[in-house]
């Protein structure tokens, strides 16, 4: 066990584990057979294992590389590599500090051929090395490596003049070849003169080497020799075609992973022609966050597993081995204290009941003011003096039941804006709510809307009512934080570090005396998503721009989620039309997407053309900065000058007004309407609640 | 191996008379007051000002005498470019270079450019402000960060390990007050171990706790990561101490690839500068640097104390160097 004061979810990056951490810290997922089988190790087929930020690329792909191999197999190495069928040689695209092959008063064709050459090298001096380690000082095979090594040798331009021997000594003249080129490269740096000398053809090393070793050590014969290639987003362009050109020309034993960010991959390019390497063809592509939000419910349980290593591994925390999926989940969450549920929402607003004891609460203040106000311009169907009003808002109460009364404000002012009359409207609306508190099943239309717009409701009654730090929206429970982590692991683990850090330095001791508290989740929900949303600011030159626009598509959705009558639940989710979005909005709406601000969620057809437009959820971990809801139900369809206003900074000064003149859509006594126009709106849909006919 | 502990250092005062005169004195032209009493003050035969386009002044802005203000914003193109054409023939010359105004890139390739040029002693003078224009929240550079990369000249060999994927690389970031940097320069070095570097004593008593609020925005990106203290205004005792903390690693058997990233006060840049020439040269250390567009012209207010830094450099014994 660890100290027991470490917070267990300190480390939240995989780089930062030693090959041991790796390795006893690795958590399979429960789909097929796993990562193993996901990432096909075997394959000849070339892969791009694509991700967000965190989304566990490279825990997976130093899980798959030799060291970690040698720790798996530590009874017989060599075996357990055979058992394998592949020996993985794990390099970072960082190790290479790719920014010394440029500018210096060279040009790029001069670069890029010294990129290629250190690349050859780089990656030979690693295999080398590793080969080494597997079979150097076994006399057996001392033969097989001298021909090999010979073979190898061959490969340089110009033979060296004593061939080595052994890997041992190949090693050590590739890293003298490695040296003498970085000196160059950085003297090049002072003296802006290059003297590097190439002493072998593009991409001889890199496959030359497992050729001969294939060929003359029978104890890697038939082996696949896997370079998983990291943090590939770190190249240039050109480099980035380099190694593409690689991919395009892999030959046997040789196969590629590439790691790398959602927007790592500069080019498809090659240096064969210039073609493209495409999908499915030169390589195929693993999009390691989506297919991990595909699999919610084993993304779940995988991610469970991992906080349940950690609370093993730091807290000593006891664990039944045999414990089942269900099991693990109910004993997890016991360790996080959680609000309560009730069917009407009683213990959940309880504290409107404390709060206003013998006053009228805010929301029917809202109403009876927005009542007279409709009396006075004339826009309040059936009400024409202030006792109507006073009936109409007795019709509605339901005081035990805060939730309720919300709930039929709501459907009142649905029905007003359908233009319908309000007294008759509240008499309906109170039945209806009679009923369903009686038997929920005797009334299902209205037990639709409270089942949609409940979080929505309950979160307007806690602005409306709250005031203190008790009525903050709610983001609690391991699995409510799960679900904000969505496909990404680290961002749980962040959660749970700040949650845990905020709790310790706080005088609990969660995990071993007690859950982890509300205040504490609520602290470190907070803490995470700040940090979520403040890195974007690394984006590069489009971060602001990028944190800019999601922000104001939050305020839009937040001011739907507090309007009277928003138009859709639990609106987090947006569709709009592609084609006739300005070519900026576009750029930075894939610029989100691609740091994962925004998540693709499918495609939806459009109401009235019917064309499929592309639906994206702003992602949960952003939630809490704008009290907005973690799951979606309605998508927003915006309009192109929506899109503009939002996304391209050209359009930014229109948004305010936009955005004002949506949601007095949604807002009485006008709805969007000037009282001279009010006329009912012409859509079934505007006039339904989902549930509602015209009864 | 130098004691850089005995190199000399001074304070010098506005108000006196500087006894020094140089051959050339080199100034990066700043809006701050203190950079430009400096250069009223300093007494040399060569005076000049050297602009950076990271400042983003125009030309009708520059300030009066011999100013030196090409486009390029590459440290060593800059540097080069200014002693082959302003001040050739410099290893005889005393020189004294203001170094309150520089961009760190640039100086620290002016430091290795003045090693190949086998210059082995020069003047620096730093001017400390009496407080940072808008306490923690004062913003020195901006834009975006084009990249993180490895300053000119102080380009390492590193090595990789082919069977123990373990990190034995080490970052040691000198932390100011610019979380972004840190953030990124971190990010950039993800399996590194972080060490760091804080200002301490601080130049002025709360700018250490102001150093201390901003560098915590990074923690996500730096992670777990040692504290080591040296002296905000002493580049001597910051080489000083750069050297225990490298030792103490190299002991453990627990470092591969250095890297240094100065982020804070001139003089430390200064001092990492200085670490680096003398005994970093042709090894498996880097220095690195988050680039960006635009720097601020004018950050601090008031002028405290001026210090003169006498650093001596290493002779050239490295081919190429």
């Amino acid at each position: 066990m660890k100290d027991k004061f470490a917070n267990p979810f300190n480390v939240t990056k995989a780089d930062v584990f030693s090959d041991r951490e790796i390795n006893a810290l690795w958590v399979d997922i429960a789909s097929g057979d796993g990562f193993w089988k996901l990432a096909k190790l075997t394959s000849p087929m070339p892969m791009y294992i694509l991700g967000s930020k965190g989304s566990g690329k490279t825990h997976l792909m130093k899980y798959f590389s030799y060291p970690v191999q040698k720790l798996r197999h530590a009874k017989g190495v060599v075996e357990g590599v055979q058992q394998d069928g592949y020996l993985g040689v794990y390099l970072k695209c960082t190790g290479l500090n790719a920014s010394r092959f440029q500018g210096k008063g060279q040009d790029d064709d001069a670069w890029s051929c010294v990129f290629a050459y250190s690349t050859d090298l780089w990656i030979a001096e690693h295999l080398v090395g590793m080969l080494h380690d597997l079979l150097g000082g076994n006399d057996a095979i001392s033969a097989g490596e001298a021909a090999a090594c010979t073979e190898i040798a061959e490969l340089f331009d110009n033979s060296p003049a004593d061939v080595p021997k052994t890997f041992l000594a190949l090693h050590g003249f590739l890293r003298g070849l490695q040296r003498e080129l970085d000196t160059a490269i950085n003297n090049c740096g002072v003296n802006r003169t290059l003297t590097a000398a190439i002493h072998t053809t593009q991409g001889n090393l890199v496959f030359g080497i497992p050729t001969a070793v294939s060929r003359h050590v029978p104890e890697v014969h038939g082996l696949r020799f896997l370079y998983l290639l990291d943090e590939f987003e770190n190249l240039s362009f050109y480099q980035q075609k380099y190694i593409n050109t690689l991919i395009r020309e892999r030959k046997e034993p040789v196969s590629i992973k590439i790691g790398a960010r959602l927007y790592g991959i500069r080019t498809p390019s090659t240096y064969c022609a210039d073609e493209d390497n495409k999908e499915g063809s030169e390589h195929e592509t693993l999009r390691l966050d989506a297919w991990l939000r595909k699999v919610e419910p084993q993304y779940a349980s995988f991610v469970r597993r991992l906080v349940v290593r950690r609370l093993m591994d730091y807290k000593n925390v006891a664990w039944p081995a045999a414990s089942s999926s269900q099991e693990m989940k109910h004993m997890l969450g016991s360790y996080f204290e959680k609000p309560p549920y009730t069917r009407f929402g009683q213990k959940e607003t309880a504290f409107v009941l404390a709060k206003y004891a013998g006053r009228d609460r805010p929301y029917f203040l809202t109403l009876r003011r927005n009542l007279e106000t409709g009396i006075k311009a004339g826009v309040a169907p059936g009400v024409t003096v202030s006792t109507d009003a006073d009936s109409i808002i007795d019709l509605l109460r339901v005081a035990d039941y805060p939730l309720l009364e919300k709930v039929n404000i709501l459907l009142l002012y649905k029905a007003w804006n359908s233009s319908r009359n309000l007294g008759d409207s509240a008499t309906k609306i109170a039945n209806n709510c009679q009923r369903f508190v009686k038997d929920p099943k005797s009334s299902p239309k209205y037990a639709r809307v409270m089942h949609h717009f409940r979080a929505d409701l309950l979160a307007q009654l806690r602005r409306e009512c709250g005031g203190g730090r008790r009525q903050r929206q709610s983001y609690l429970g391991l699995d409510t934080l799960i679900a904000m982590s969505w496909g990404i692991p680290r961002h749980l683990l962040i959660l749970l570090k700040e949650a845990y850090g905020w709790a310790t330095f706080n005088g609990e001791q969660p995990f071993s005396e007690g859950a982890l508290s509300v205040r504490a989740q609520e602290a470190g929900v907070m803490a995470a998503a700040k940090w979520f949303f403040g890195d974007a600011a690394m984006a590069g030159a489009d971060g602001k721009q990028v944190q800019d626009s999601i922000a104001r598509l939050a305020t839009l959705f937040r001011e739907i989620r507090f309007s009277h009558k928003p138009s859709e639940c639990s609106a987090v989710t947006f569709s709009y039309d592609e084609t006739k979005a300005s070519a900026e909005a576009r750029r930075i709406i894939e610029c989100a997407t691609n740091w994962s601000l925004l998540i693709e969620v499918g495609k939806q057809r459009d109401r009235n053309s019917l064309r499929v437009d592309t639906k994206l959820q702003l992602n949960r971990m952003l939630a809490p900065l704008w009290d907005l809801p973690i799951y979606r139900r309605g998508v927003l369809a915006l309009s192109p000058d929506e899109v503009n206003a939002i996304f391209d900074d050209k359009h930014v000064a229109t948004f305010d007004q936009l955005k004002q003149d949506r949601v007095a859509r949604m807002t009485a006594p006008f709805f969007g309407r000037k009282a001279e126009q009010q006329s009912p709106p012409t859509t079934r849909q505007d006039r339904l609640l989902p549930g509602f006919d015209d009864e | 191996m130098s004691d850089y502990t005995i190199y000399y250092k001074d304070t010098l005062q506005l108000e006196d008379d500087w006894p020094t005169e140089w051959d050339v004195f080199v100034s990066a032209y700043t809006s701050a007051r203190r950079v430009r009493q400096v250069f009223e003050k300093v007494k040399a035969a060569q005076k000049h000002w050297l602009v950076f386009a990271e400042y983003g002044y125009a030309p009708a802005e520059y300030p009066a005498g011999r100013v030196f203000a090409p486009e390029t914003r590459d440290e060593a193109d800059f540097i080069r470019q200014f002693w082959e054409t302003m001040a050739p023939d410099i290893a005889s010359k005393s020189i004294c270079v203001d170094i309150t105004g520089f961009i760190r890139p640039y100086l620290c390739f002016l430091v290795r450019w003045f090693v190949s040029c086998g210059i082995r002693r020069f003047d620096a003078i730093y001017t400390e402000p009496s407080h940072y224009a808008r306490r923690e929240e004062t913003k020195f550079s901006g834009g975006p960060i084009v990249e993180v990369r490895q300053i000119r000249g102080f380009e390492g060999n590193h090595m990789s390990d082919a069977v123990d994927s373990e990190t034995k690389d080490v970052l040691i970031i000198n932390v100011g007050y610019d979380d972004q940097l840190i953030a990124h320069v971190a990010e950039s070095k993800e399996s590194a171990r972080k060490v760091q570097l804080f200002g301490f004593p601080s130049l002025r008593a709360d700018m250490y706790q102001e150093n201390v609020l901003r560098v915590h925005r990074a923690a996500e990106a730096v992670g777990d990561a040692e504290s080591y203290y040296a002296p905000a205004n002493d580049p001597f005792v910051t080489a000083s101490v750069l050297r225990e903390i490298v030792s103490d690693w190299v002991a453990r058997g627990e470092l591969t690839n250095l890297y240094l990233c100065p982020l804070a006060t001139k003089p430390q840049t200064l001092g990492f500068a200085l670490y680096y020439v003398n005994e970093c040269l042709n090894s498996s250390s880097s220095m690195l640097f988050p680039f960006r567009p635009e720097y601020d012209k004018e950050t601090s207010k008031g002028v405290s104390r001026v210090w003169k830094y006498t650093v001596e450099l290493p002779a050239v014994t490295t081919p190429g160097s």
